[in-house]
Order: structure tokens, then C-alpha cells, then sequence
């Protein structure tokens, strides 16, 4: 097991404005050094409260939280040396080229000259715009600016990236060559804490992750873990008026299609035989991580969670 | 620079149709100070329309930056763009002669107070804006514009005040366009008002500071 690079305990946050709003209820999360650990939770589920608490730009209401060790708290100095933030919805300075925030970025860290033009380098060919450096931002698509961004963190050479949503936004396209950059800086040895609200990008990219519900952690751990959590592992999705053959199958209706849940493979192939001597269009595949995330936040068949996430 | 440049327009009107070179010579003293002051009480504010764009501050909190070095970048940088039309200003008031290299001596002080001044003062103002819109942002720096540039003896003479001229003592920027008009011979003014008028300026410029360190936040609560 790999030391902690960023750790909470008991971590809460409490906004008091007109009504006091929990934000976050106790949050224990432990992140190993070298690993991408995605937060994933509906909007408001209290991720973004999590990073900015981490990345020493909001404090507690309670708990501790610590990054390589060093309370964010009472150590904020010593933890921001070794992180770099790229905030949610961030936008690019127009007049601005990649170059110049790679290296201002680097600059600004008090990195020499010389240096911070290597790293300015050496973080533009990690995210793949080298050869557009020198252009400025507003002629840039949105995946290259957002790159650009991603650029001037890594040319602060931090060992801890916390991006929140870094892809919301972006075509798929552009959100692969983002993907892509970050799988690549995990491998360099970095560590990046990502807030997300969309499966695909949890599931393609995270070494472990924890799904965020109302400021508490539902579940945490890798993949094939929290899959493993819900006992149904398959699911047929029907198209057509089905009607529920038994009540030991969990069927959820949207709209003239269902969704079946099952636990083995041979009830999957059972139920799409019997939907197909009923006339009806039926496929079946393993439970997505969307499946366990609506299961986990408020069980299959609650529709105000469904909408949600949604 | 260019808008700074074409801003100085209605001084060439009063040049056309003024009978007298002292009403010139008090516009240019307007246009000076203003200069410094609009762009040093903009700076925080505008800093947090831009953050809420860019949101380089939350990256940049998130750094080993320290907030004063932040907030002295964000108002120097307005303050560099300003030079030019300060640069502008001043060498046609050095053309008409109320300029001296005497006078410079006192006037750049001057100048670099009062930006001080409205700069610490906009950055405190901000600590009350976090939450305000961006309409409320711009109506407030106009306003602003208007409260400390516009209405006091910035571009006249606070002879013209009357009994109440002692007002433009602790206004920062009526204070520093009277200083600057003594300096150039258009107001006459006694040492000890002189001493009074920069002791006021500086404890003005010291209380603003202090009030901008007790109150501005690096980091949220």
C-alpha cells in the first residue's frame, strides 16, 4: 500500500447562511500516492466542498484533513508547495497562449526562469499542445484550453492535481484527449484527486473512487468493489409494455422502456427469452457503474435520485 | 492606453474655448490624479468580476503565493497601463509651464500615495462584494468614479469650496490634486497645511491598509 498522499477524517462543512446547509457529514477518505481518485456524486452532493477544503482554499467546520501529511489547516503554507488546483468551469485568459500559462504558472511558484521554461515544456508535450504553444487561447477549442490549464499545473511540477469536473463541458473527443493527459501523469508517478458527476469518466479513468451523496461517502474503493456492493450483476433492458413476471425481479420504468435487474447470467438469458416470445425488443449487459451509483444514492426505483443524476 | 489617451479629448476643448491657461492647467491635475486613483479603487473590485470568469485566484490560493504579492500584482498592473497617459498629461502641463523638475520631486509621491489610497480602499470595499452581482460590480465602480474623482476638487479648485474647502483634506484624491496644485504654484497653501495635508494623506493611506489586512480573506470561511 502506497503512502497517503491526501487523508480526511471526519471532515465536515457547514454554510450558514439563512438556513445552515451540511455540506459535507463526516467524510473519511484516504488517497494513495501515485493513484487518480475520482469523487463522483450527483451536483450538490458536496465534491467541490471536499477539494476546496483540501486545496486550503475553504476551511472545515470540523475534522482534519491532511495532503503528504501536513494539516490543511494549520500547515496551509507547507501543503500548497505541493499542490496545484484547477477549479471547476475555469476559463482561459483570451490573450493568453498555452506557453504563457505554462510558464507564468511555473514563475509564479518561484520556479527560476530556465527551469520554469523546461517545465513549461515538458508539461505542454505531457497534455499534447506543444504544437500550439504559441497560439492564443480564444483561437484554441475547448478540450485545448482546458488542456492549457491543465498545462499550467503541471508545469508547477506539484505532486498532488486536484481537478474538479475538468471535462464538463467538452465533447467526447476532447474529453479523451483530457483523459488521456491524466492516465499519462499517473503513470509519471502524480496524484490526482478529480470530481466528476459523469460515470464514463469514472469508470474509464479512476484506480479507485467514491461515490458523494448529500455530503456523505455511500462507498469508496476500486471499480470491481463497489460494483461487487449491489447483488444484481446483470440487467435487460426491454423495449415495450412489459409487465413484471415476478417479484423477485427489480424492474424500473422509463417511460415504454424497462429495466430489469438480475443476479445471474442464466436469469438475464431467461428473462430475454421470455420477452421475446412476448413480442418485445430486450438486451441484456453486465450493471453499469450508473446501475450501482443510482442503487447506492437511493435504491433503483427512486425517480427524484434518478432525475438527479440525470 | 488608447482609451486613456482619447479620455483627455475634453481638455483639448477647454484648451480651444478656455480664456485662461489655469483652468487647463487644473484639468490636467484632475486627469492625472484620476488616473491613478480610478485604476487603483477598480482593481480589486475587477478582480472579482475576472475571478469569477478565469478564477485565477482560486488557483492561485491554492499555491505558495503570498496574498499580499497577489493583491500588489493585481494593482500594479492597472497602474503600469495608466503611465503612458500619466506620461501623456504631464508633459503638456510641462509645456504650459506649471510643470518643473522641482515639482515632480513632490508630485510622483503624491501620485503613488493616493494610488496606495483608492487601491487598499477598492480591495477593502471588495471584502464586502464577494457576493454581489456583476451588474452591482459596475454600477459600484462608476459610482465610485464619481464619489471620489468627479464630485470633490479633483479637476477644480477647491477655492471654489469656499468654507468648505477642508472637505478635500480627507479625500485622498482631492487632497493629493490640491498638494499637486500648490506645488505648481495654483493654489497657495501655508507649510504647516502642507504638512497637515501629506500627514493626512499618509494616515489615510496606513488606515486603509490596515483595515484591508483585517479584513480580506486568503482563504474562505
Amino acid at each position: 500500500m502506497e503512502p497517503s498522499a491526501v487523508k480526511s477524517v471526519d471532515l465536515c462543512k457547514i454554510y450558514h447562511s439563512k438556513d445552515e446547509i451540511e455540506a459535507l457529514k463526516g467524510v473519511n477518505i484516504d488517497v494513495s500516492q501515485g493513484e487518480l481518485f475520482t469523487l463522483l456524486g450527483p451536483n450538490g452532493a458536496g465534491k467541490t466542498t471536499f477539494l476546496r477544503i483540501i486545496s486550503t482554499q475553504l476551511l472545515a467546520s470540523h475534522g482534519d484533513a491532511y495532503v503528504l501529511e501536513h494539516n490543511v489547516t494549520t500547515e496551509a503554507e507547507e501543503v500548497r508547495k505541493h499542490i496545484a488546483v484547477v477549479p471547476q468551469d475555469v476559463a482561459t485568459y483570451n490573450n493568453f497562449t498555452p506557453w504563457e500559462y505554462a510558464y507564468y504558472f511555473a514563475r509564479l511558484r518561484g520556479i527560476p526562469s530556465s527551469e520554469a521554461k523546461c517545465k513549461a515544456q515538458e508539461a505542454l508535450k505531457a497534455v499534447n499542445l506543444w504544437e500550439l504553444k504559441n497560439r492564443m487561447c480564444q483561437t484554441l477549442s475547448g478540450g485545448e484550453r482546458r488542456r492549457a490549464i491543465i498545462a499550467s499545473v503541471l508545469s508547477s511540477n506539484a505532486d498532488v492535481l486536484m481537478l474538479d469536473e475538468p471535462t464538463s463541458g467538452l465533447d467526447a473527443v476532447a474529453r479523451r484527449g483530457v483523459w488521456s493527459a491524466l492516465r499519462e501523469l499517473v503513470r509519471n508517478g502524480k496524484t490526482i484527486l478529480l470530481t466528476t458527476h459523469m460515470m464514463e469518466e469514472a469508470e474509464m479513468i479512476s484506480d479507485r473512487l467514491a461515490i458523494v451523496n448529500k455530503g456523505s461517502v455511500v462507498a469508496c474503493g476500486r471499480l470491481d468493489e463497489i460494483k461487487s456492493l449491489v447483488k444484481e450483476r446483470f440487467r435487460v433492458v426491454i423495449n415495450g409494455d412489459f409487465q413484471k413476471i415476478s417479484n423477485h425481479i427489480e424492474v424500473v420504468k422509463l417511460g415504454d422502456r424497462s429495466i430489469a435487474y438480475l443476479k445471474t447470467q442464466d436469469e438475464a438469458i431467461d428473462l430475454l427469452k421470455t420477452t421475446l416470445k412476448m413480442n418485445l425488443r430486450a438486451e441484456y449487459s453486465p450493471v453499469t457503474l450508473e446501475d450501482v451509483f443510482v442503487k447506492l444514492v437511493g435504491g433503483f426505483n427512486n425517480h427524484e435520485n434518478q432525475q438527479d443524476i440525470a | 492606453m488608447l482609451l486613456a489617451m482619447i479620455s483627455s479629448i475634453p481638455l483639448f476643448f477647454m484648451l480651444m474655448f478656455s480664456s485662461g491657461g489655469n483652468v487647463i492647467a487644473h484639468g490636467l491635475i484632475g486627469a492625472m490624479v484620476s488616473s491613478v486613483s480610478f485604476v487603483g479603487v477598480m482593481a480589486g473590485i475587477q478582480d472579482i468580476s475576472w475571478d469569477r470568469y478565469v478564477k485565477i485566484r482560486e488557483m492561485i490560493v491554492a499555491m505558495p503565493v503570498h496574498p499580499a504579492s497577489y493583491a500588489l500584482g493585481i494593482a500594479l498592473a492597472p497602474l503600469l497601463v495608466s503611465i503612458p497617459s500619466l506620461i501623456f498629461f504631464g508633459a503638456i502641463t510641462a509645456y504650459l509651464g506649471f510643470l518643473t523638475l522641482q515639482t515632480l520631486v513632490w508630485i510622483v509621491p503624491a501620485l503613488i500615495i493616493v494610488w496606495a489610497a483608492m487601491s487598499t480602499m477598492g480591495f477593502m470595499i471588495s471584502t464586502y462584494l464577494m457576493k454581489s452581482s456583476t451588474m452591482m460590480l459596475n454600477n459600484l465602480s462608476n459610482l465610485l468614479g464619481i464619489g471620489f474623482i468627479f464630485i470633490p476638487p479633483v479637476y477644480f479648485s477647491e477655492a471654489q469650496l469656499g468654507n468648505l474647502s477642508w472637505i478635500s483634506v480627507i479625500i485622498p484624491t482631492s487632497n493629493v490634486a490640491g498638494l499637486i496644485r500648490s506645488y505648481m504654484g495654483l493654489l497657495p497653501l501655508s507649510t504647516e497645511t502642507i504638512i497637515i495635508r501629506w500627514t493626512v494623506l499618509i494616515i489615510t493611506t496606513l488606515a486603509f491598509v490596515t483595515l484591508t489586512f483585517i479584513k480580506a480573506r486568503w482563504r474562505e470561511k
